[in-house]
Formats: C-alpha cells, structure tokens, sequence
C-alpha cells in the first residue's frame, strides 16, 4: 500500500492522508501549533492516488 | 539509527482506565509506560524518535513528551489517524526516517534488558530487519519464528498448529529502509490491517536477511489490567527505590520503598516494600501498604489494608477494607459504607468496569 503523509510546514508534525482526507481542513494536531492543514496540501498525484483508492484507507 | 514509538490503540482492553486517556500514560512503579520506551530507546544511543498518534490521547502524549528535550532525545509527532496495522504505521514513518535504520517499540511495552541488545545484534551484519523472540510456553498462540543455526530467521508463521520453534515475536524490531519498499507491496491481511509481518516475510523473500534476538529478561505487553499489575510487580522488584519523603517515628517501613519527596508515611502506618509512593500522596495512621503496590501522586490512604494494586493518583481511599490486585483509575475514591444503613455496598461504577465484591 502507497502510504501517502504531509508534514506541518510550521511544527513539522506529520500527518496522514486518510486523516486529512477526512477533515479535509483541520488546525494541526501538533501542541500549540496554529497551522491550518488541507488534503489539498497533498500532491496533486498523491490527492488522486488517495481518493482512487481510499477504500484502502478505510480498512 | 532512529526510533519510532507506536502509541495509538483504543486501549479497549483497559477500559475503564483508558475512556479518560491512551493506554500508553497508565503507570507502572509510578511511570508512564511510554517513558521506559523513550528511556529504552536512548539508552540504546537512539536521540530521534518519531512518535506515531492515533485517534487517542494524542494531546496528553505531547503533553507528557513535549519536544523530548526532558528525556535527552528530540521528538517528532507523527498521526496515523486509523489504526490500519503495525505496518501502515511504520510507513507513515518513511519521511521521518529517511535513509536511516530504525527500532520500531510498541509504546505499550516493557522489557527488563532495553533495546541496546537489539540494537547491537542487528548492527553486527548486514540485515533487512532485526526481530525480538521470545521462549513461549504456548506457542500455539503466537506469531512464531523459525530460525537457522545463526540466528537467522527463515520463516514467520501466525499462531501454527505445529510450531517449529517456541520462539514468539514480541513487538519490538529494528528496520532497514528496505522495510518501505515490502510495506508498498503489501495488500491488507483477512483481518484488513497491513501486518509487519507480511511486510517482514516480504523483506526475506526479497532475499534479506532477518536478524533474530532471543530476550532473556521479562517483558510484558501491557494491555490488560492483570498486565499493569505484573509489570508492576517485575518493575518494583528490580528497580533502585529511595526514601526522600517523610516517615513518621512511628510509622512502620519494611523493605525497599520509594518515597517521592513531598510524600509522607504518618504514624501508625505500615508499608511494606516493594512499593512506590508518588509526591503529594500521605499514608495516614491505621493504613497497610503491602509488597508490588503503587500508591500515585496526590492520594490520600487512610485504614485501608492495601497490596499488590496500582493507584494511579489523585485518589482517596479511606475505607477498612481489604484491597488486593486492583487497578484504581485516576480520581477513584473510596470510602466506607460502615455507617449507612441500609447495610450494603454503594457504588458509581463507570461503563466497563470490573469489580469483584
């Protein structure tokens, strides 16, 4: 399985596709970190390959 | 080499205690068992751990760990969101990693000898990945290892009927990069997680070697409540325990006992070692603490005969009763019904609790 991540340009927490996927806008998870994350973030091939397969992330 | 430290899970097997937080912050001897992990891992020369969050605790996980800066390593959050398997987990880790090898430990694990052993064996040849066995009675129920005269592993079989070995893998692997390719190519198991051991099984017939580690001492998977409290037991019984509180003149202390320092055995107490006493806690006149107990940070113990149980903290216990391997969740009180009539027990019990009465 392609595991696809994203990492907080601000606080360098990593965060995975399927857990930006299914906030598609979330405030980082990292403590006291006010950064916005978006699945958009993500590129462009990686957003395509997620939402073609993301019955695999939903396992 | 790195470290990545799994610390996600839904605990379901220690609820109550974790529908208030992760089961990798349950203490045991009055420590977080996330803490033995980091400690192992920079005892082992491993300063930069990638700690992977699930859905739970996340905020009391970095709240706990912060930076790392407090334990002498430097952390970096990584969220798995779904817990999709031991091997999605470690692919979320492939940036963190980077071209480096790494120990993979299951934050809900302890062991008494660390990772260095480990850590050492692996580095001592050229392996796809480095695996901790364990000698099993049962081997039947668990995933088992067959290794050669070296001590290279040559095959891994999920609970078999007729085992080769009683060698069981225990949760704790070192990992070279190769490990992401065997990750890309694995679809998930019947059970719909991706399994590191299909991804170890993978590495090996990809033509890597696998590097094997019998360990000698105890470890535990802490997940169960009787799991908390063997831990707590093998860890009170090795661990150096000092007295820095204060102990009445006629308190009464038997054997080794840690006394944090803003804590207090009164007169008229008796503690028997091993146990641990976390700061702000008072063991008050007419109380028995007895051998494998943890008593944890702001309790309160008055004439309550207590022994080989574990009191997370913040807890009142003033009853006469008898306790004995309990598990009692932060901010659980109890008190005495002596003076109620009706004549009974009175409780408010939490969705899964266990009592037995």
């Amino acid at each position: 399985m392609h595991i696809i991540t994203h990492a907080c340009t601000q606080c360098g927490t990593v965060v995975s596709a399927n857990e930006l996927e299914s906030n598609r806008v979330m405030k980082c998870p990292g403590l006291d970190c006010e950064n916005v994350l978006r699945f958009t973030d993500l590129d462009q091939a990686d957003q395509e390959h997620f939402l073609d397969n993301k019955a695999s992330y939903e396992l | 080499m790195k470290g990545v430290l799994l610390s996600g899970g839904t605990g379901s097997r220690l609820r109550p205690i974790t529908h208030t937080g992760p089961k990798q912050l349950v203490p045991v001897a009055n420590k977080p068992v996330l803490e033995y992990a980091v400690e192992d891992l920079k005892e082992a020369g491993i300063t930069e751990i990638g700690v992977i969050l699930g859905h739970k605790g996340r905020e009391e996980i970095q709240n706990l760990l912060g930076d790392g800066s407090d334990y002498g390593v430097e952390i970096t959050y990584i969220v798995q969101g779904n817990p999709l398997g031991l091997a999605h987990a470690a692919g979320c880790a492939k940036d963190f990693v980077g071209d480096d090898d790494f120990v993979m430990y299951l934050g809900d694990n302890i062991l008494k000898e660390g990772v260095v052993d480990l850590v050492e064996s692996f580095e001592s040849g050229d392996f796809g990945a480095g695996i901790a066995l364990q000698e099993v009675d049962h081997p039947q129920q668990f995933g088992i290892a067959d290794v050669d005269d070296q001590g290279n592993v040559t095959e891994l079989i999920e609970k078999p009927d007729e085992p080769p070995t009683n060698l069981a893998l225990i949760g704790m692997y070192v990992f070279s990069p190769a490990v992401f390719d065997a990750i890309e190519k694995l679809e998930p198991s019947w059970r719909g997680e991706l399994e590191i051991t299909d991804a170890i099984q993978s590495l090996l017939e990809d033509g890597y070697a696998i590097d094997s580690h019998v360990v000698e001492g105890w470890w535990k998977d802490t997940g169960k409540p009787e799991d908390i409290l063997e831990a707590n037991q093998l860890v009170l019984e090795d661990k150096s325990l000092r007295k820095r509180g204060t102990v009445g003149d006629d308190a009464t202390v038997d054997g080794r006992v840690e006394l944090a320092e803003s804590a207090t055995i009164e007169d008229g107490a008796v503690v028997r070692g091993p146990v641990s006493i976390a700061d702000g806690a008072v063991i008050k006149e007419g109380t028995y603490v007895g051998p494998y107990t943890a008593v944890g940070p702001n309790s309160t113990l008055e004439g309550v005969h207590i022994e080989n149980s574990v009191v997370i903290g913040e807890s009142s216990i003033n009853t006469s009763g008898r306790i004995v391997d309990s598990l009692l969740g932060k901010g659980a009180n109890i008190g005495s019904a002596d003076d109620f009539l009706p004549e009974g027990r009175r409780l408010v019990v939490g969705e899964n609790s266990q009592l037995k009465l």
